[in-house]
């Protein structure tokens, strides 16, 4: 039950489409036919698992992102520059052409005092104050994950941090990513076609439809499982996960064919329920994740 | 004077440095989490299964360990005995966030400490000019750099097939993993494990070392307490016995086991509240105040017999018996790239043992009311998650990370963190880019995702100042 669905030629070329995406926009960057762009990665009230699953895409990896094509100019996990030094760096784009992707949800407590990313001349600058200053001059914002999508684990009853996802506080069009983590291709795929033609075609709650066009179920490869009503009854065995609590009939993205982590798996394909963590409302109306005996 | 630094960056999560320096000399050291989200609230009132997966999203570089701290807590407060086959699967799956973990730690957050990223791109332009290697062995460093993110994502990948993908596994659950062995993924998990294996011997040990040669006075920057606690990990297998370290402690010269009816935090000089200032991890979940006078920090302190103690690659391989070139900044790196090749060895150990077609999964059902531990090293040391059901839900989510052990603030006796005393007595050489600082915390890994702290109004007001 891990094989990919590869008999569908519609399949196998989504499959192509981050890494196509990609090599033509670092391409046309090294022909100077597109310009090198700037790119923020600003990590604000979340696990920081989404820089960490970038760095986990293999074709195209990070390397040709970092050095070819964008100039990335701001990230907490790997910058080298450190202290105020750093946050100059990041304020220096203010002006400029660039583009943001933000991962975390924004926490609105206290004026945001439950997350600050720096200190600029002596001055703690919040998660809060970052998405109004950054998002709202950005030429194109990108919200990389769940958390940064629609507040995600981070906004988790009851939220303690009162946290909310970028939308509710910026005033323009934010492309959405949501998955926790996000998988590689998905941001790479968007910002590549951001580079090369604009914004991608969104659906309505703004997610690209090129992932995020099909629901889990419709392809997953226990589908025929499902239509017989041949059902697990404990994680492990080989039949649907529907009574397991497995939330593939209401989560749209296509983890069925990507997989993940070089395509040698996904939670399915481990025996175990997939979970809606790209879902609007993860976990809160995800939850139970799992349960024996669901009706 | 006072320096104040902040973002530490290269860290997971985000955290501030505050020290004051007299003559050179840092005379004084605070360590702060800028970050709160408050997992232990949430998880009350969720059903105890979903704890597995909730948790790991506290954290996006270390989800595995959560996922397995949860899990033992779950069966210990099921009274569930895990197969050996089951504890193999798990391990497995763990040891391969420790391999992709170490990996990027010491070349994506470490190293540029010490070596010199190509010029002409922001993300890698430093702030300061202490780079001492030779034009040739800086640039194979930085080749290595890159080439090392093949085989941290190639650790990420043998975790994937285990576990579903990662970050945020499903694999690991109550009873082991989810899923089955199966000949085929043995292989696949054997043949990565060699190339990550060749890729640790033949790059990144020889790496650290050099960068040793170059800083030496490492080995006597940051040494801190010399105290070391592990909670043990792959160890007590019952056909394999211990494959790393068993649950022990050192100080003044003396390993003993550990004790952990021993642990206990205190919330002295954290913004916490509590009917005791001192409690153990089932006693109470102490309520966040903001306005408690004389606390200066959200992390609370975590305590064995009373003492701030040590967690981390150093101090497994100090117990063990593998590492005892000495404590420092240097020396916790090369444990923890020591330690990389060690899980090498012991996942092939496990992979050798491994029987592919057994489930291990039930049908379980949750407790009306029951408590129970999960205490287990993890990449960066000592996790424990501590759960109270109650009418069949959480009711109560204790969790103490190893970085609060290692950036822990003070109890009553005022003695600083682990963090904290490392950096004390440390002479800077320029408190323009006080380099010393970021290179001795950063030697603990910090994982301020992990530490879910808050940030206080009361304690903004800290600009670089000096003292009289």
């Amino acid at each position: 039950m891990n094989q990919t669905n590869n008999s569908c030629p519609n399949f196998s070329m989504r499959l192509e489409t981050a890494s196509v995406l990609v090599h033509k926009a670092i391409k046309a960057v090294n022909q100077k036919s597109i310009e090198k762009r700037s790119l923020i990665w600003l990590e604000l009230t979340g696990c920081s698992g989404n820089i960490i699953s970038l760095l986990d895409g293999a074709d195209p990896d990070f390397k040709s992102l970092a050095t070819q094509m964008v100039n990335l100019i701001y990230d907490n996990s790997l910058m080298v520059s450190e202290g105020e030094a750093a946050m100059e760096r990041l304020f220096s784009v203010i002006g400029d052409d660039y583009i943001l992707a933000v991962e975390g949800a924004v926490s609105t407590k206290d004026n945001g005092l439950y997350n600050i990313i720096g200190r600029r001349k002596g001055q703690p600058i919040t998660a809060y104050e970052a998405i109004k200053v950054f998002g709202e001059k950005a030429a194109s914002v990108i919200a990389v994950g769940t958390c940064a999508s629609d507040g995600g684990i981070s906004a988790a009853r009851p939220n303690p941090a009162q946290c909310v996802g970028v939308q509710n506080l910026l005033n323009r069009k934010v492309i959405k990513l949501p998955g926790c983590p996000c998988h590689p291709d998905w941001f790479m795929g968007t910002l590549a076609y951001i580079l090369l033609f604009g914004e991608p075609e969104l659906d309505a709650k703004q997610r690209p439809l090129m992932f995020y066009s099909s629901l889990i179920h419709d392809i997953c490869p226990r589908r025929p499982y499902f239509d017989q009503g041949i059902f697990a009854s404990k994680l492990g065995e080989k039949g649907c996960m529907f009574k397991l609590g497995c939330r593939g009939p209401v989560t749209r993205v296509d983890c069925s064919i990507r997989k993940w982590n070089g395509r040698v798996n996904w939670p399915i394909g481990d025996d175990s329920p997939c979970i809606g963590c790209a879902m609007f409302g993860f976990p809160d109306k995800m939850e139970p994740f799992i349960s024996y005996g669901t009706t | 004077m006072r320096v104040v630094l902040n973002p530490v960056t290269r860290i997971s999560g985000f955290m501030e440095i505050d020290a004051a320096i007299d003559n050179s000399i840092v005379t004084d050291a605070r360590t702060q989490g800028m970050l709160f989200r408050g997992f232990e609230k949430m998880l009350v009132g969720r059903s105890p299964f979903d704890a597995v997966y909730f948790t790991q999203r506290i954290c996006g570089i270390c989800s595995t360990a959560h996922s397995v701290a949860s899990t033992l807590a779950l069966e210990n407060a099921m009274g569930i005995v895990v197969s050996q086959q089951g504890r193999y699967l798990r391990d497995i799956i763990h040891g391969c966030e420790f391999l992709q973990n170490h990996i990027r730690h010491f070349y994506q957050y470490t190293a540029p400490d010490f070596i010199k990223l190509p010029e002409g791109k922001t993300l890698f332009e430093t702030d300061h000019n202490d780079f001492r290697l030779p034009k040739q062995k800086n640039d194979q460093i930085v080749r290595h750099y890159f080439d090392s993110l093949e085989y941290s994502r190639s650790a990420h990948e043998m975790l994937a097939i285990l576990g579903g993908k990662a970050p945020h596994n499903h694999g690991v659950f109550i009873g082991g993993i989810t899923t089955q062995a199966t000949p085929e993924k043995i292989e696949q998990l054997c043949s990565l494990l060699q190339n990550i294996r060749q890729f640790i011997c033949n790059k990144m040990i020889p790496d650290a070392y050099a960068i040793a040669d170059y800083y030496k006075e490492y080995f006597e920057i940051g040494r801190g307490y010399g105290n070391l606690l592990s909670f043990g990990c792959f160890n007590g297998y019952e056909k394999l016995g211990t494959l790393y370290v068993d649950p022990l402690t050192y100080s003044n010269g003396n390993i003993l086991p550990l004790n952990s009816e021993e642990i206990t935090e205190n919330i002295h000089s954290a913004w916490y509240i509590a009917k005791s200032e001192t409690y153990t991890p089932f006693q109470t979940i102490p309520e966040p105040d903001v306005k408690k006078s004389d606390a200066y920090s959200w992390v609370k302190a975590p305590r064995y017999r009373g003492f701030p103690f040590e967690v981390g690659p150093l101090a497994r391989m100090w117990l063990c018996g593998e590492y005892r070139n000495g404590i420092s900044t240097m020396d916790r790196t090369l444990a923890r790239v020591l330690e990389a090749k060690k899980i090498t060895d012991i996942l092939l150990t496990l992979l050798n043992n491994l029987m592919p077609g057994i489930s291990v999964q039930e049908e379980y059902e949750i407790p009306q009311s029951a408590y129970g531990a999960g205490l287990i090293d993890t990449t960066r040391g000592a996790l424990g998650h501590w759960i109270k059901i109650e009418d069949s839900v959480i009711s109560s989510y204790q969790i103490i990370t190893p970085s609060a052990w290692n950036l822990s603030s003070r109890s009553q006796d005022d003695l600083p963190g682990p963090g904290e005393e490392a950096m004390i007595g440390t002479i800077i050489n320029n408190t323009d880019s006080p380099v010393e600082l970021g290179r001795i915390i950063r030697s603990f890994d910090p994982c301020v995702s992990c530490a879910t702290h808050v940030y206080s109004e009361g304690n903004l007001i800290k600009t670089i100042q000096v003292m009289p």
